[in-house]
Formats: C-alpha cells, sequence, structure tokens
C-alpha cells in the first residue's frame, strides 16, 4: 500500500556546500539519499514530494560538518499481508516462482500455487495448467495475495499466494509477442 | 409478495447468529446486571412482525427500555439487518404515521393520547431491511466456509522447508537466500543439501513430532467444526435456497412506504379514523400488531367473508399464544400455558362469552389435532355460511346450521359473529378486509408441522370462495 507521510532525517552537510545553493544541494542530496530505501517501519521510500522545514543547522566539532534537521514529505511503500498485489514473475523454479512488485520481492511456494497447476521444467521453466491455458513464466505479471511479510531493518520480503479467487495470471507475455 | 420465508430466514438467522449476542453499551462494565443473551433473537422476531415501526412503539411492545432496544437496533444496523430512519416531527407527522400503521390493520394502543402531546422531537423508526439480509446471510456463510476451508487447505501457512541431511529448518522467507543457480531446488546453507518442504515430509511419512501432533489435531477439529456447522446450518442453507429466487419484500423508506400504505387505505374504501379509533378497543393489548402490505389485504375482498375473517383474527392471538415454527417438534404437545395464557385478555366485546370461553379453553388443552379440525370445520362452515349470506341476510338460523357443523370451541366464533353483523353494517365488513391475510398467516406461524397443508388448504378454501362469490 501506499502512503505520502512526512518523515525526518538529520542531513550531515559537508562545508564545501556552504554557499548560495546550499538548500539545493540539501535537498539534492537528501534524495540521493533517502530515495529508494527500506526502513522496517515506512516500507520503501518512492518518492520525496517535498521538502517541510529544514531546521537550524548544528556544526558538528571537529569535521566541520552540519548536522540539519530536515522535515519532508515522501510517497512510501510497504506490503500488507493480505494485500492483493500485481507482481511480475522474475524467477520460476520447481519450489516455486519469485516475483517482483516495484521494490518488494515475494515469492510464492508451489504449494500456493493452484493444484491444477504444474511445474514444467525446460528452457523456459513454467507453471501450466493441464490444458495449457494458463502458463506462469518469467516476464508474467500475476496478481497475488501477500499471506506473510518479513521485515528487516533495510529489506521487506513477502510471501504470496495465487491459490485463490481472481489471483493468477493477468497477462501472458508469450501471447502479447 | 410473501412475507413468510424471509422472515422465516429472519429468525433462523437471529437464531444461528446473533443468539448469544450480549448487547451493551461501551462503558458498561463487564459485569452488568443484566445478561441479556437473546434479546437479539427477541428483537428481530418482533420485527418480522411488523413493517416500519416506531423505536418507542416496538420498546413498548416488547417491554424493553428504549435505551436498551436503541442499543440493540444500532447493532443489527451496524450488522446490515435492519434499516432506521430518524426524523424530527411534530404530533402530526406522527399521526401519519399512526395512520399508516393503522391502514396496515395495525393498531398500537397507548401511542396515540401520547402523541398529542409531543411537540417537534426525534423519532426514530425501524424496519427490516430482506433483500440485505439476505445478502450479508449469505455473504456470511460464504466467510465461515471459507475460512475454514483456507485453514484446512493450510492456504495461507508459510511453506517450511526441511533439510534432510543437517535437519536445519527454513521457512519461505529465506527462500531468497536458498535458491541456487545450478538446479530448481532449494539448497542448504550449511551442507547444500536439496531441502524439502515440510508437508511434503509430513506426508510421506507421518512423522511423530509434537509439533505436528498439534498440527494434525487442529486439522482435526476444524475438520469437525465444519461438518459440525454444515449441519446445524442446514435448515439456514436450505430457507437461503428456498427464497433465493423470491423477490425480497421491499418496503421502501419510510416516507414511500407511509405514503403506500396510506393510497392503500384509501383505495380500500374506508376511512382510516374509524379504523384506528375503533380497532384499539377491539384488540385490546392482546392482539398482536401485524402490519402487512397493501397487497396481501387486497387478495381476499369478499363482502361476507370479511367478518367471519375479522373475527377469527381477533381470536387467534388471544386463543392461541402463537409458537414459533422452529419450537414445534413433531409429537410436541401444545400445552395450555402455550395456549390459554393469553385468553384473559379477550376484548371487551367478548365478554358475554366469558363462560363459553372458559369451556373451551378446557377443551384446548387437547393435542393440536383438535386445532387443526377446528380450522377446517370453521372454513367448512365459513363457506357455507356465505352461501347462505347470498341467499338470505338472515343471520340467527345460519348461526344455528353452524354450530351444528363446528366444535365446541368454534361455537363462540359463530355466536359472537352474528352478534356482531346484528350491529354492524356492510361497511364495516369492507374495513376488515386488511385482516384476511392475517388469519392464514398467523394459522401457519402457529402449526409448523402442517405448513404445506395449511397453504394448500388455504388456497383450496379461497378457490371455493371466489367461485362463489
Amino acid at each position: 500500500m501506499f502512503f505520502h507521510i512526512t518523515l525526518e532525517r538529520n542531513m550531515q552537510l559537508h562545508p564545501r556546500h556552504f554557499g548560495p545553493h546550499l538548500r539545493d544541494k540539501l535537498v539534492a542530496k537528501l534524495m540521493k539519499d533517502v530515495e529508494g530505501t527500506c526502513s522496517g517501519r515506512h516500507g520503501f521510500v518512492v518518492a520525496i514530494t517535498g521538502v517541510e522545514d529544514i531546521g537550524k543547522g548544528l556544526i558538528r566539532e571537529g569535521t566541520g560538518f552540519v548536522t540539519f534537521p530536515v522535515k519532508y514529505q515522501a510517497v512510501v511503500f510497504r506490503p500488507f499481508k493480505g494485500e492483493i498485489l500485481e507482481a511480475v514473475v522474475t524467477m520460476v523454479n520447481k519450489m516455486g516462482f519469485f516475483a517482483e512488485a516495484g521494490p518488494v520481492q515475494i515469492f510464492v511456494s508451489n504449494h500456493l500455487i493452484p493444484d491444477d497447476m504444474e511445474f514444467q521444467s525446460g528452457d523456459m521453466p513454467n507453471y501450466t495448467t493441464s490444458d495449457g491455458s494458463v502458463k506462469i513464466q518469467k516476464d508474467s505479471e500475476v496478481r497475488l495475495k501477500i499471506i506473510g511479510t518479513r521485515v528487516d531493518a533495510t529489506e521487506i520480503f513477502c510471501i504470496g499466494t495465487i491459490k485463490d479467487d481472481f489471483l493468477g495470471v493477468i497477462n501472458d507475455p508469450g501471447a502479447a509477442a | 409478495m410473501s412475507l413468510e420465508p424471509f422472515n422465516r430466514l429472519v429468525k433462523l438467522a437471529a437464531r444461528a447468529f446473533y443468539d448469544d449476542v450480549t448487547i451493551k453499551g461501551e462503558n458498561q462494565p463487564k459485569t452488568g446486571r443484566g445478561d441479556n443473551r437473546g434479546m437479539a433473537v427477541i428483537v428481530l422476531d418482533a420485527l418480522t412482525r411488523r413493517q416500519w415501526v416506531r423505536e418507542e412503539d416496538l420498546a413498548k411492545a416488547l417491554k424493553l427500555h428504549t435505551k436498551q432496544l436503541r442499543r440493540a437496533l444500532r447493532f443489527f444496523e451496524e450488522e446490515k439487518l435492519v434499516t432506521r430512519e430518524h426524523r424530527k416531527e411534530s404530533a402530526k407527522g406522527a399521526k401519519i404515521f399512526n395512520a399508516a400503521i393503522a391502514a396496515t390493520g395495525d393498531s398500537q394502543q397507548g401511542t396515540k393520547e401520547g402523541d398529542e402531546k409531543m411537540k417537534m422531537h426525534m423519532h426514530s423508526y425501524c424496519c427490516l431491511d430482506y433483500a440485505q439480509i439476505h445478502d450479508v446471510v449469505r455473504y456470511r456463510m460464504h466467510r465461515m466456509k471459507k475460512k475454514i476451508k483456507d485453514e484446512l487447505d493450510s492456504r495461507n501457512t508459510i511453506q517450511e522447508y526441511i533439510c534432510p541431511n543437517c535437519g536445519r529448518r527454513y521457512s519461505a522467507f529465506d527462500a531468497l537466500q536458498l535458491v541456487s543457480m545450478d538446479d530448481e531446488y532449494f539448497h542448504c546453507e550449511n551442507c547444500n543439501g536439496e531441502l524439502v518442504a515440510e508437508s511434503d515430509k509430513l506426508a510421506a511419512e507421518e512423522m511423530g513430532d509434537g509439533d505436528d501432533n498439534a498440527r494434525r489435531r487442529r486439522r482435526e477439529k476444524l475438520k469437525d467444526m465444519l461438518q459440525k456447522m454444515e449441519e446445524q446450518l442446514k435448515p439456514l442453507v436450505l430457507q437461503l435456497a428456498r427464497v433465493k429466487d423470491l423477490p425480497a419484500p421491499e418496503f421502501g423508506n419510510l416516507q414511500a412506504w407511509e405514503a403506500r400504505a396510506h393510497a392503500a387505505a384509501q383505495a380500500s374504501g374506508d376511512s382510516n379514523a374509524g379504523d384506528s379509533s375503533k380497532n384499539p378497543q377491539a384488540q385490546g393489548y392482546s392482539g398482536t400488531p401485524m402490519p402487512f402490505l397493501g397487497e396481501t389485504r387486497v387478495e381476499v375482498a369478499l363482502s361476507g367473508v370479511e367478518a367471519k375473517e375479522e373475527i377469527e383474527l381477533d381470536t387467534k392471538p388471544t386463543s392461541i399464544k402463537v409458537l414459533p415454527p422452529w419450537m414445534i417438534k413433531q409429537g410436541m404437545n401444545l400445552t395450555k400455558e402455550q395456549r390459554g395464557e393469553v385468553k384473559p385478555d379477550v376484548k371487551v366485546e367478548q365478554s358475554s362469552f366469558s363462560v363459553d370461553e372458559k369451556k373451551s379453553n378446557m377443551d384446548k388443552e387437547d393435542e393440536k389435532s383438535l386445532q387443526d379440525e377446528y380450522l377446517k370445520a370453521y372454513y367448512a362452515a365459513l363457506v357455507k355460511r356465505q352461501e347462505e349470506q347470498e341467499a338470505s341476510k338472515k343471520v340467527p338460523q345460519d348461526v344455528e346450521l353452524a354450530k351444528n357443523v363446528s366444535e365446541a370451541p368454534f361455537e363462540r366464533h359463530v355466536g359472537m359473529k352474528s352478534k356482531r353483523e346484528g350491529d354492524n353494517d356492510d361497511v364495516e365488513w369492507e374495513e376488515e378486509a386488511p385482516s384476511t391475510g392475517n388469519s392464514g398467516q398467523s394459522y401457519r406461524l402457529a402449526d409448523l408441522n402442517v405448513e404445506a397443508d395449511a397453504s394448500d388448504h388455504d388456497d383450496d378454501e379461497d378457490g371455493i370462495d371466489w367461485e362463489e362469490g
């Protein structure tokens, strides 16, 4: 799920940036530092939409670096248990398949794949129904439900299932090509 | 449009899902003095006998505190069983509602006088939302089943993997680290052995592990629960299936309903005022208010029959305490308490028959079959009577005839009827038209076992009536 929230961060700025464009430099550094990171609490920071407030800088003794408390707004993405996501399959093996929804890695184990789909090994490993009408392989797009998340300080990993109503392949790369 | 199947659905659902619901306020301590479990069922039951009803009236009828009832209704509103409407209204507004109530054949004593004094008060009305109830119950059943089935299929459990070599366990969360580029299996981080999914192993060689035991027990329990659920909710499922293709009774919102009821009353060609002012006295407290739609009453509108029907309605609720259908089991004898309890409440009009009544009371201690017989005889007499009425409007002879046909408890009705007829003219009969639908209904309610028969019987009777009328 996406959220638009206000976050805070203490930015350390090198003295060489002190000058007329201090603020711009600070914001640029903030974006570089923060966007794409993941915190267990808030999820992935997708984008910074604005800087609300930059507090008074504090010069660190010895180094000359200045610490600014910065308040900024950001779009974050955090997967939840029970959430339905659309994801792109990245790898298929006998144990199941891996998919990505943006920055999040999702693993769907083979017992969470409908029973009528069977693993076909080969050049392009895939899961296929007996009549061959539905095929899950690399680059397929699937709609899945998250049934578990493991949130580390810097990483979020999810377990998904497609064994439920309205879940499964939503487009077939083979058919589109 | 028949309410009966839907009412039955509501009643079954109430007993299935709301039987042990305690309704209390948020700030009320858990150990409140009143354990009001079961109240939910009573309120729902009462609502099945009404359409739109003012909450105060309902509270009075149920002898509940308004606050308590409101809390219950709020709960039902959240459960999407009940629609409520609040509006500010003066005494006049209340009167409109009363008129509508009266038009549907209902009469609530005591509210009339009170209303005159009220000045722009907030009034709340409530009504069952049958269409939504149908959906809600279906959805609830679906969710229940799905939840258990999901757990049985271990659909939402995280897969675990075991290394058969070193016994190390992994969960699916570690999957990313376990993938090997060489083949399609997961490999142990320690010994690089191929991992086995735990459930596969479980199926292969039933391990005697304590953990697994617990899991198996849980599975057993779930299976058991699912089976029990299917078994115990079977009546509800059947009723759902029965109701599926029927159009749900739709009362519309309060205004629409009032307007409709009013219009229907006008159409039936009598004055509301007369009806509502007369009925309270006639019905007394014992009369169960059963407002029905205008359509229902149009069904049987034969002149001459109505008066009789009306009498039956009058006596029904008093002579037989209506037992809900699910309470009556095969071979169950209806005792005096169940039928005769309300007896002393009979109307003032009938006071002259009190002696007869005592007698009939005793008679009624008999089995249900007597009751059926009585009804049959009653209908027979009804037909006969109507015939004769067509020929001549002379009453007393008819009574004698009817008396011969009918059983002892029946005498009273005939006698009373003749008296009434002496008093009232044709206009009176027409006015009673709404109650015809009621009598059939209450009869069916009273006797589940012969439900199908009863309705057939009714239909037959109707057919005859029409032909002859």
